[in-house]
This record gives C-alpha cells, sequence and structure tokens, in this order.
C-alpha cells in the first residue's frame, strides 16, 4: 500500500464527505426557511452515551496507532480490538436510537425534521459502516501480527478516518440539537 | 485481457469502448427524436415515449459518453505515462470505479425498460413531477426510480475515479507541477470538479429518492395537485431547493465534460504545428479559473425559476466571467499555431474543429447569460444547439481527436488517415447544419421538448428547417460509419 497516496487518497475522500454533508446541511437549513412545517423532535437518551463511546473508540484507537509506532505490538493488538468493539458499539447504539425514535412516533415521512434527522444519521451510518470495515480490516490484521511501526498505513488511514467521524458526528449534533431538537 | 484487470491501460480501453456502446445507442435514440419531429404520425411514437427517448439520450450521453470518455477512458490511457507514472495510485478502486460505471448503465437501461414506462423527466429530473411516483404519469413510476438509482450510482463511481486521478498526480508524478502537461492538468482539474459535484448530486438523489419512496417532502411543497389527485401527504418542501442542488453538480459537469478536451486539443495542436503550446501558465491557470468559476454560476439555469433579482445578476455576471479564461484559452491556440508548420492529420482537424465548436458555443452562451435575454430564450431550442454545441460536439471532438491521435494505444494501430479526413469534414459540416439551424427556430421561439410540432400554428413554417435539420442528423450520423469503419480496419491491421 502506497503510504503517501493512501493519505492523500483518504484526505480526498473526506473532502468528498464534507461535500455531501454540506449539501444535506444547507438543504436543511434552506428547507426550514422555506417551509415553516419544522417540528422539534425528541432526540432518544442513547445518543449521549453513543456519542461517548464514538469519541472513546477514537482515543482508543488513537492510542493504539502510537503504540504500533514503538513496535509494542501485544498492546496494539488490545486497544485496537478495543478500540474497534466501542466503533461497532457505536453502531449498534444508532440501531437503538432509531428504533427508540420509531417507538416515539418519530419516522422519516412524519416531519421535515424528523426526514432529515434520519437522512444525516444514516450518512453517516453508512460513512461508520465502511469505517468499522477497515477498522476489522486492521484487526484481522494485527492478530495475525502482520502489522509493524513500517507496516501501518492501513492503521493510520482507518484512525484518520475515524477521527474524521468523530469530528462529523459533533458537528451533526450540533445542527440536530440546533435544527431540530 | 482480463475482465477484470487492475492494468490503467486495459481500464481505460474498457472506459472506452463502454462509451463506444453507450454514444452509438445515444445516436440511435436521438435519430428516432428526430424522425418522429418530422414525421409526428408515424409509427406510434408517443409524447411520452418521445419524452423517455429524450431523457435516456441525454442520461446516456452525458453520463456515460462525455463524464465517461474524455476523463476516464484517455485519462487512464495517457495520464501515468505522461507524468512518468508506472501505474494508478489506486489499480482496485480504478477495477471497481469502471464495474461500478457498468452497473450504473446496466440499471439505467432497465429504467428504460421498466414496467409503466421509461423515465421522462429528462436529465435533470426537476420535482414536483418526478417526486410523486406513477400517480404524475407514465413513466414516473418504477422507471424514474431505476433512473435515480443509477445516477447515485454514477456518482459512487466517479468519486472513486476522482480519488484515483488526484492521488495519482499529487504522489505518483515525476515532474513538477508546473511542467506537467496541459494534458495531466485538466485530467487533474476535472478530477477536482468531478470530486466536488458528484459528491453533492449523490445526496441530493438520495433526498429526491426518498421524495418517491419514503414518503417525506424535501422537494414537495403543500397542496400539489397532480393528475385529478390532491397530495395532502406533502408539505412545506421546495422544487428550487432541488434545482439548486442539481445544477450545483449540473453545470461543474459542462466543465467536467469539456475540460479534459481542451488539454487533449493544446496537446494535438502542439504536436501537429510542430510549436510549444503558447503561454503554458495562462492555460493551465485559465483551466483552474473555469474551473473555480464553473462552480460559481448554477444559478443561470434558474434564472426564470423564480430566485432573487439580485442573485440572478451576480450569477450572470459570474457566467460572463467565464468568457475571459476562455478566450485567453482559444488565443493561446490560435498563437500555438501561428507560424507553425502545420499538418493536417484527422487528430489536427478535429482539434482544429473542437477550436471552431468552442468559439461558437461560446458566444451563444454570452446571449443566454443574459437574465433578460434567457427569459426569452429559455426552453427554447436556442438552448438546445447551445449546449450541443459547446458541450457535446466539442467534447466529443476532443473524443475524436484523441482517439486519432493516441489509435496505437487505444486500438493497437494507427487509424487511417485519408478516412479519418472524410471523417472529420462530413462531421464538421454536418453538425454545424444540424445546430446552425436551431438557433434560427429558437429564436422564432421554437419551444423544447415537445413531441410534435405540427399542431402549433406559428411554428409552421419552421418545419422545413427541421426537416433539414433531421436529414442533417441523418447525414451526420451515416458519416460516423466511416470511423466505425476505420476502427475496424485498424483492428484488422492489428491482427495482421
Amino acid at each position: 500500500m502506497d503510504r503517501k497516496a493512501s493519505l492523500t487518497g483518504l484526505f480526498v475522500l473526506m473532502c468528498a464527505s464534507v461535500m455531501t454533508f454540506t449539501a444535506i446541511v444547507s438543504a436543511l437549513v434552506v428547507r426550514r426557511g422555506l417551509g415553516h412545517d419544522f417540528q422539534a423532535m425528541p432526540l432518544p437518551w442513547i445518543l449521549w452515551p453513543n456519542t461517548a463511546m464514538l469519541l472513546l473508540s477514537s482515543v482508543l484507537l488513537d492510542l493504539a496507532r502510537r503504540q504500533l509506532r514503538r513496535n509494542h505490538r501485544i498492546s496494539f493488538n488490545w486497544l485496537w480490538g478495543a478500540g474497534t468493539l466501542l466503533g461497532a458499539g457505536f453502531l449498534a447504539g444508532q440501531i437503538v436510537a432509531w428504533r427508540q425514535l420509531g417507538e416515539a412516533g418519530v419516522y422519516l415521512a412524519s416531519n421535515a425534521s424528523h426526514s432529515f434527522f434520519y437522512v444525516l444519521t444514516w450518512t453517516h451510518a453508512a460513512h461508520a459502516a465502511g469505517g468499522l470495515l477497515a477498522l476489522l480490516f486492521v484487526a484481522w490484521k494485527a492478530f495475525r501480527f502482520e502489522l509493524g511501526p513500517s507496516r501501518r498505513t492501513a492503521v493510520e488511514v482507518s484512525t484518520f478516518f475515524w477521527h474524521f467521524l468523530d469530528v462529523l458526528w459533533l458537528f451533526l449534533m450540533l445542527i440536530i440539537h440546533h435544527y431540530a431538537a | 485481457m482480463t475482465v477484470f484487470s487492475r492494468d490503467h491501460r486495459v481500464i481505460g480501453r474498457q472506459y472506452f469502448y463502454l462509451s463506444l456502446v453507450a454514444v452509438l445507442a445515444g445516436t440511435v435514440l436521438s435519430l428516432v427524436m428526430r424522425f418522429h419531429l418530422v414525421n409526428p404520425d408515424a409509427y406510434g411514437i408517443t409524447p411520452e415515449l418521445y419524452l423517455s427517448l429524450m431523457t435516456m439520450h441525454g442520461t446516456i450521453m452525458v453520463f456515460f459518453v462525455l463524464t465517461t470518455a474524455p476523463q476516464n477512458a484517455f485519462g487512464n490511457l495517457i495520464l501515468p505515462r505522461q507524468i512518468g507514472a508506472e501505474r494508478m495510485a489506486f489499480p482496485t478502486l480504478n477495477m471497481l470505479s469502471f464495474w461500478t460505471t457498468v452497473l450504473s448503465l446496466v440499471v439505467m437501461s432497465a429504467a428504460f425498460l421498466a414496467q409503466g414506462g421509461g423515465p421522462l423527466s429528462g436529465w435533470t429530473a426537476y420535482p414536483p413531477l418526478s417526486a410523486v411516483g406513477a400517480i404524475a404519469g407514465p413513466g414516473q413510476g418504477m422507471g424514474q426510480t431505476l433512473w435515480l438509482v443509477s445516477i447515485a450510482i454514477f456518482c459512487l463511481a466517479s468519486v472513486m475515479s476522482a480519488m484515483n486521478f488526484i492521488a495519482t498526480v499529487i504522489d505518483f508524478r515525476t515532474v513538477e507541477l508546473m511542467a506537467m502537461p496541459l494534458t495531466c492538468w485538466n485530467w487533474f482539474v476535472t478530477a477536482i470538479l468531478m470530486l466536488l459535484a458528484f459528491s453533492v448530486l449523490l445526496p441530493a438523489c438520495m433526498l429526491l429518492l426518498l421524495d418517491r419512496v419514503g414518503g417525506t417532502s424535501f422537494f414537495l411543497p403543500a397542496g400539489l395537485l397532480v393528475g385529478d389527485q390532491l397530495l395532502t401527504a406533502k408539505s412545506g418542501g421546495s422544487p428550487l431547493l432541488w434545482q439548486h442542488l442539481f445544477w450545483f453538480f449540473g453545470h461543474p459537469e459542462v466543465y467536467i465534460a469539456i475540460l479534459p478536451g481542451m488539454g487533449i486539443v493544446s496537446h494535438v495542436l502542439s504536436v501537429y504545428s510542430k510549436r510549444p503550446v503558447f503561454g503554458y501558465k495562462a492555460m493551465v491557470y485559465s483551466s483552474i479559473a473555469i474551473a473555480v468559476l464553473g462552480l460559481l454560476v448554477w444559478g443561470h439555469h434558474m434564472f426564470i425559476s423564480g430566485i432573487n433579482p439580485y442573485s440572478t445578476m451576480a450569477f450572470s455576471v459570474l457566467t460572463m466571467a467565464i468568457g475571459v479564461p476562455s478566450a485567453v484559452k482559444t488565443f493561446n491556440w490560435i498563437l500555438t499555431l501561428w507560424g507553425g508548420q502545420i499538418m493536417f492529420a484527422p487528430a489536427m482537424l478535429f482539434a482544429l474543429g473542437f477550436v471552431s465548436m468552442f468559439v461558437t458555443g461560446g458566444m451563444t452562451g454570452l446571449f443566454l447569460a443574459q437574465p433578460i435575454l434567457d427569459q426569452y430564450f429559455h426552453d427554447t431550442y436556442f438552448v438546445v444547439a447551445h449546449f450541443h454545441i459547446i458541450m457535446a460536439v466539442a467534447a466529443i471532438f476532443g473524443i475524436f481527436a484523441a482517439t486519432y491521435h493516441w489509435a496505437p494505444e487505444v486500438l493497437g494501430a494507427a487509424m487511417h488517415a485519408g478516412l479519418g479526413k472524410w471523417h472529420f469534414y462530413l462531421t464538421f459540416i454536418g453538425c454545424y447544419a444540424i445546430f446552425l439551424p436551431m438557433h434560427f427556430v429558437g429564436i422564432a421561439g421554437n419551444p423544447r421538448r415537445y413531441s410534435d410540432f405540427t399542431t402549433f400554428q406559428f411554428l409552421a413554417p419552421l418545419m422545413p428547417i427541421h426537416r433539414w435539420i433531421t436529414w442533417s442528423a441523418y447525414a451526420t450520423a451515416g458519416a460516423q460509419m466511416l470511423f466505425l469503419l476505420n476502427m475496424v480496419m485498424t483492428w484488422r491491421k492489428k491482427k495482421q
């Protein structure tokens, strides 16, 4: 895997994702300004522990990345495994959040604010699912001890992408809180 | 040649042949449309079928020919070698990007054949009619849904391709950026535009799809009466929102189609006049300027959609500003030729044809950029003539120039020059014969997207011109047989 090109590719991919989310958020701002039909929606409580889980997974993955640079492969594996597990936990938590909303009568089509909540969180979850696949790929390589200080491109690319998902999620929480909740 | 090859040269050829299939299909569709316009009672082509043919023609040509061939086919074939790279940055992603494009074309074909009729909202798919589903009439059911799915898949393929081009140029080149051939510069700038534009079209398609199948109202206002049904479940959405999102992609798309052609033409003009490109730096900066301005002018497609008059003025000024870097390019092309030892090979002729089409199409762009003139010209054949010349014909001439010039790369041997020249002269005259008269019928007020002009008294005097256009289209399509024949001859030569 070419290291420089992989990092460039990641940056380019993040630009594309930023454009995608900017488009949806702009649509939200315009739609809210035009429609006068936005209803406030209850935010499921699980979003808060979920946010904490995502941030913590990012911290663990980054600690793991640093351990690998020092060639501490065993502690890398433990930290990476825990980070990946928490990442999967975040996605599972998102599914619980959607179910909680469904039980509260908040559906995709029930109001424009609900529609945007689902679209934004689905799009983020699609990104997180892709990120999780990358984390699992690295985990698979890690547990076969195929990674090391000179073979860490996949580790760095997936960690940075996961950090990007954190920032994106915090931004979305802010937007949802401001416009939908 | 393996089917799922990761070799950029094989992938480049695969893209080329995919575009060839698409351009043949798109041309046949346009010929059926032109036939119907002058023989509206023959073969029972309904207005819905006509609109469906038009939608498929536009979609196939814009996405699977103009976006695919100049950038992905020739970019893959030529770019790595011109920047001194052994391969593209992500070979697997490259292969995936090609096969995702194939999948998109398959879904698009399914859309055309879908139960309830093929999609008929045009390549712009404006809501509300494209968003309400089958109650809007034939073709608005499964056909339109599949159309959106296909375009969403195409967006993913384009983003993958753009990632590959950008990373290859940044990390795999062995030459300085300001020493990179103009072909590569334009492929690079186009890749950036593709990345920014398609990543906005993707969520737009998603939202429209949800309006159709998920019961949302992003683009659907309250109290909408479609047919004789009042849509009570929808409220508060705005069809204009789709137009903003679509044209934020749609206008850069024009430059995605033509910028690679500009690079190819700069290269070909320089080679066949034995002169270096005049004003290299100005050419690079003008490409960047065109791309930046191209991202800021989407509103000129919405002059009569009811947007704020102050914003139309801003969009108008920015649109006309694109004339400046475009003129820089044109003057530099002419000065590249100045004093050169010009060889009129087929590639050179098509490059010169490109410059001619670019100037002609660009001039009418200045008319359409004026909001007050666009009030009149909007939705007339003047617009059809303008965008076909600047976007379609010019870009296709770029593709032809590249095919003749790099035939050994694409087909395995050089093409026959004599046939190539005949192909050029007939195509050049044919394209002007088709599209120049379209300006006049447009000025006379002939609306576009109508399937039958004979029922309108004021259009009756224009029918002879339409017959001329149709016969010119037949002849120009016939002239393309020379190109196909030349390709077959080249394959046979390669085998010998």
